[in-house]
Formats: C-alpha cells, structure tokens, sequence
C-alpha cells in the first residue's frame, strides 16, 4: 500500500501551511523559460512540471547568499554590537529535487567541524525538505555518476512521486515528513517510481588519479582555457558554499554580512601583498575540481557534488563540471594528444 | 553562540615603526574574559575595523603576557588604513585566537634560530620572547632580522634588548642600498647573510617568516647548515575570511590554512602543492 496526495490537496496544503506562518518555497516559473526555486506567496506559484530543474539550488533556503551576521553601532568612541535574531519560522522546500535536497547533509560536517555555524544549522533544523522524484533530466545531469539517482532519498524528509494521473505517492523518510503528510493522505495501491535515470559516466579513479598527480599538469589551463571566470558555476551549485565577510554601512553604523564568493573569481584568494597562488584560471579551475572531487571526500566523507548539471546549463560557455571531469578522463585513458 | 562575532577590546596603545607598519596593545573589554584569555605563540586572529571590515593577523604577544594581546600591521588596503587611525581609547574587534601554534614544547632543550624578513617580525617576535622568558628550556638564540632599508626595520628597540640576554645573537641586515651612514648592521639580502654568518645549527630548530622570495631563498641555506626538513618551520600567509574552516578561501591543497595551519615545517610543506 502506498499513500498517496492528489495535485489538488497538496496545493490546498500548501496554501494551510502558508497561512499558518510557514515559509514555502518550490520551484516557481519567474520569466517564462526560467524557473527558480523561490519563496512562494501562495500554491498556484509552484510549478510542479514541465522543466528539467530549477537554474539554482536550494542551499539559499539554509545558508543565504547574503546574511546579516551582527549589527555595529558607534555612540562616540563606544561600540556597541547588536545580534542577529535567528530565524524562527518553519519552512518547507517543496518539490525540491534529489541533488538539491542530498546537498544539505553534504554540507552539514562543513558547517560544523569544530566551530558550529548556528546560521546555517537553525535554518537546517527549521527546514523540511520535499522532494520530487525525478520524470525528466536532461543532457547536463549526471547524478547517477556521483552516487545519487532521480529517486535517492538523501537529504529528503519526504519524496513524492508523480503518478501521471494527477496525484502524487508520498513516502514519508523522516519525522519532519511525517508531521508534514500524517492524516492528508489516501491509501492506495498505486505505486511511484523514478523515470530513466541520467547515463553519464565518470571513472572516479580516473579523476582521483588525476588531481593526485601532476598539480602543475598544463591540462588544467588547456582543458579550461575558454573559463571566464564569472563564478555562475557556483552561484548555481547546490554544493558550492564559499563567501566573503564583509560590512555595509560606514563608521557609524551598519552591519557585518556574509556574502556568496566563488574560487573562480581572479581576486579570491589575492593575498594583500600583491602575491597570488592562483593567478591563471585553470588554477581557479583545478581548485574548483580538486576541493569538490578529493580533498572534501577527504576530509568530510562526500563527494562535493550531486551531479545536478546546474554548472553547465548556466555557464556563459558550457563549461562547468562535467565536461572538466570528462577531458580529464580523455587525458588519463590517454585519448587526448599530451600537452 | 555566533562564531563569527568578535569581542570589543579596548585599545591601549599604538606604536609606528616605519612609514607603513604600526604595533597596537589591546585588552579585552571584558576584564574576566582578558583574565583567562589563553592562546599559543603562532596563533592569529580576525581583527575588525567596524564599518571596514575584518584582518587576519599575527597576535605578535608573548603567551605569557596577561594584560593585553598586541598585533603589528603594515597598512596595505581598506581595513588596515582604517586601522591606521586608530588611537588608544577607541575600541575594534577581535575574533581568535585561531590555527595550530609553533611547537615550543617540542623545542625545549634546542638552539632556536629565528629567521624574519620585513613585516614578518611580529610573527617571529612572540615566539622570541617566549624563548625569553622560558630562558631555561632553550638553548642559544640566533636571531636573523632583515628589510629593505633601516626605516623598514620593525620593533628596533627590542632587537637592542634582545641582543643584551645571555647567549643570544642578533644579526640585523638591510638590503643593499637600503643602509643609513650610521648603520652598523650588515648589508646583504636575508639568505646570504644567513649563508655568511656561518650560524652553529647542531640541535636546532629555525623559524623563517617572510616573503616568499626570502624563503624560497633561506630554506636551501638552512639545509645546508645541517637541519632536517622537519625542524625549519615557517607560517603561511594564505587569504583568510572566516578563520574557522568554512568560507573556503584559505586551503592550500588538502589543507585549510586557517585550521591546521598556519604553521608548517619544511617536511609537512613539501607535501603539499604550491597552493600558497
Ligand atoms: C595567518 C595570517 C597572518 C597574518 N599576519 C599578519 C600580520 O601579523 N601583520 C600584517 O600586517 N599582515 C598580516 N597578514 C596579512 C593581512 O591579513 C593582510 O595584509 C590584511 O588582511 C590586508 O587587509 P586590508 O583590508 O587592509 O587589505 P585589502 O583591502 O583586502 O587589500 C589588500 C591588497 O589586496 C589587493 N586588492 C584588494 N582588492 C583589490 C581589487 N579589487 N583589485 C586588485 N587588487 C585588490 C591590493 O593589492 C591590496 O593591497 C596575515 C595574513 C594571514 C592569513
Ligand atoms: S566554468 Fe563557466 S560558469 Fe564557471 S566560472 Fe567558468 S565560465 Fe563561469
Ligand atoms: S559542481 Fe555542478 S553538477 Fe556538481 S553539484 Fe555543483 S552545480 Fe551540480
Ligand atoms: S579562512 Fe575560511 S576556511 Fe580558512
């Protein structure tokens, strides 16, 4: 037996839990061609189908790409600081996708080692996430190759299904999701399941071998020649999670704020004396594979990445990761000329 | 608690050394939190100046010291020239301390050689008087101290006090043309000064901070003086945001600088990639 919601109840849902103070945000149609996961002023917002995925993640609902860390104030030469109340609300990421929603639980340990982010952890405990198995993936996703497919389960407090007939089949994962489905759904026998799965391949050996060897290797410039280094790889990527420190305001008043950075811009790691390890942008590039496909598995256990495409659909030139990891496959089985 | 806010401290005093470079002493305006404030020479910290932002730098006090931390800073960008006006009274922000430490327990019993090159004397300067004050547990002191010209030269005066203790030896050099008429130190870049002073490097260990180019240069010199990889140690200056292993900014291959650096020695160093 399976439970099971029809389109119409859930929307009905949503709009009870918007009306009790929750946050909702879903993957919502903004322009037409461009859905975005965003917050949602009522059901009829959510776009349930017909795009492959949103064109960000959902890794703004937990750590947002601009946060207010405290505020300063200067009353003659006193300073005095103020905090930041954290977040209170509940909120529900729905119809999130699998790569998006296995992010989190990548990311947790980073949050966490030694120092305790309580930004990022309160908005992790107040935050369901439901996600909706994959019907369709296009030429960019990759899941399957890191792991994860279109019906994995990490990372989700409840996975529906879309049973084609207008409803969905709810299978609860944890009691975040059982609060949110107990009691509004319908027993039934029919039965979800995830639609063909992605085909790339990576031979992550292959790729291990690779950043374990040559760190000087003249394939990080040449296989990323044509990077321009704008950084919407990251800004885009579920995973990606680096920032800036900076404050708005000025002497007398204002706020210290944490902003999304990215390693592939030319400045990121400038050090004040003019010196700079990664002056060329396949050395922004080779950190950028390194970080996601050894050194994070190394120290957090994970894969920095869940395949999602994300970083190819939204470069400017196709790059993004995969088809990084790709040529660096061609280079190691040999099938590219030496450089 | 929210890692990234700093503590208020008060500031106590500020020194100029050169045309660049100030010292300031400041304490916790929290006195119990000064009272059990405790770190390691070798640690840093996230300074702030509010409505500028924060640095990264060295805690250039010894960890014997209860009654105030110091920092030293060449003005460089926007939030050290806003440092630059600070005066004693005003109050800026500190968060810390943080990384790993030099292993001044592991050098107990050894001749210590300190190796700096410019703005790199703060770093040196805390584990200095470390050795100073813990006169007992080391062996001879060697300190090798150089910039470009004498007015570059940083906390002067405790080079004069440092030559006074016993069994310690101060070499100060200038590079050439960087000399007064006055001088009396020696004339020479950092390494070949090291190379002609003909330094005893049997049970040593060698602390070498400063620019890249001076250590590039000195780490061959020392090795040839005798001393393994693992007893040269050096501390990295990779860009730092959050000091706490998060922002992303500082690893240098596998490492987080910020975590478990930023002291390396030269075995530890080499195994990593040129990522700093
Ligand atoms: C562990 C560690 C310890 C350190 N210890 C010390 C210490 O004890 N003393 C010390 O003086 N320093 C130390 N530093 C270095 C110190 O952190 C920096 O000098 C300081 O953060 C500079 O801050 P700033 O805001 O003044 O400079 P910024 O405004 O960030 O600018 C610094 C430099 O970056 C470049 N830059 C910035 N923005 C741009 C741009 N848009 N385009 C081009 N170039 C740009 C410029 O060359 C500028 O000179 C340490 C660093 C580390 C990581
Ligand atoms: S890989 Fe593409 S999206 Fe990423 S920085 Fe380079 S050009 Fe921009
Ligand atoms: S690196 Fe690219 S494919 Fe991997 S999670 Fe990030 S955006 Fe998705
Ligand atoms: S300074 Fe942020 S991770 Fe090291």
């Amino acid at each position: 037996m399976s439970a099971v919601i029809s389109q119409t109840e859930l929307r009905r849902l949503v709009d009870g839990w918007i009306g009790q103070g929750v946050q909702v945000a879903g993957p919502r149609q903004v322009k037409p061609d461009h859905v975005l996961y965003a917050l949602l002023n009522e059901s009829g917002q959510l776009a349930m189908d017909g795009f492959v995925r949103p064109a960000n993640s959902i890794k703004e609902f937990v750590y947002p790409r601009h946060e207010k860390l405290y505020g300063y104030r200067l009353n003659e030469k006193e300073i005095e600081l103020t905090d930041v109340e954290l977040p209170a609300k509940p909120q529900v990421v729905l119809a999130a996708r699998p790569c998006d929603a296995a992010a989190l639980p990548i990311l947790d340990p980073l949050f966490n080692w030694d120092f305790q982010d309580d930004f990022y952890n309160r908005r992790r405990e107040l935050t369901t996430v439901v996600t909706l198995a994959c019907n369709n993936h296009d030429a960019h996703c990759f899941c399957t190759a890191v792991g994860l497919a279109p019906d994995a389960e990490r990372g989700s407090d409840a996975m529906l299904f879309d049973l084609g007939d207008g409803s969905y089949e709810v299978r609860c994962l944890t009691d975040k999701g059982r609060k949110l489905f107990d009691g509004k759904t319908q027993s039934s026998d029919k039965v979800g399941q995830a639609k063909a799965a992605p085909k790339k391949t990576i031979d992550l050996e292959k790729i291990r071998s690779f950043i374990n060897g040559d760190f000087e290797s003249p394939y990080w410039q040449e296989l990323t020649l044509r990077c321009l280094g704008c950084g919407s790889c990251a800004f885009t990527c579920p995973t990606c999670h680096c920032f800036d420190i900076v404050d708005e305001g000025n002497a007398a008043g204002g706020e210290r704020v944490r902003n999304w950075d990215a390693c592939q811009f030319c400045l990121f790691t400038k050090h004040a004396s003019g010196h700079n390890p990664r002056t060329a942008q396949g050395q922004r590039q080779r950190q950028r594979v390194t970080h996601k496909f050894g050194i994070y598995p190394d120290k957090f256990g994970d894969i920095l990445c869940t395949g999602c495409g994300n970083c190819t659909r939204n470069c400017p030139v196709s790059l993004g990761i995969f088809p990084v990891l790709d040529s660096i496959q061609k280079v190691e089985t040999g099938a590219v000329e030496a450089a | 608690m929210n890692i990234y806010k700093p503590d208020l401290m008060d500031v106590l005093e500020v020194n100029q050394h050169t045309a660049d470079i100030k010292s300031v002493k400041i304490a916790f305006k929290d006195k119990s939190k000064q009272q059990d404030f405790a770190f390691r020479v070798g640690q840093f910290g996230i300074f702030s100046a509010f409505g500028y932002g924060e640095s990264t730098f060295n805690i250039c006090s010894s960890s014997t010291w209860k009654d105030y931390a110091e920092f030293c800073f060449r003005r460089t960008g926007k939030v050290t020239e806003a440092l630059w006006r600070i005066e004693p009274g005003d109050t800026i922000g500190f968060r810390g301390p943080y990384g790993n430490h030099y292993p001044t327990d592991e050098w107990e019993g050894k001749n210590l050689i300190f190796i700096g090159g410019g703005i790199a004397m703060p770093p040196i300067r805390c584990a200095i008087w470390y050795a100073l004050e813990n006169r007992e547990k080391y062996g001879r002191i060697t300190i090798v101290y150089g910039a470009r010209t004498v007015g570059d030269l940083v906390y002067r005066d405790e080079l004069d006090k440092w030559a006074g203790y016993k069994d310690v030896k101060v070499i100060r050099c200038v590079d050439p043309g960087g000399e007064t008429p006055d001088w009396d130190g020696e004339v020479g870049f950092v390494p070949a000064v090291l190379e002609k002073a003909s330094v005893p490097a049997d049970n040593s260990v060698a602390l070498v901070i400063g620019p890249p180019i001076m250590i590039k240069f000195s780490l061959p010199v020392l090795s040839k003086m005798g001393l393994a990889d693992k007893d040269i140690y050096t501390s990295l200056e990779n860009r730092m945001k959050c000091g706490v292993g998060k922002c992303g900014r500082c690893n240098a291959g596998p490492v987080y600088v910020c975590k478990e650096g930023p002291v390396f020695n030269l075995e530890q160093l080499k195994r990593l990639p040129e990522d700093y």
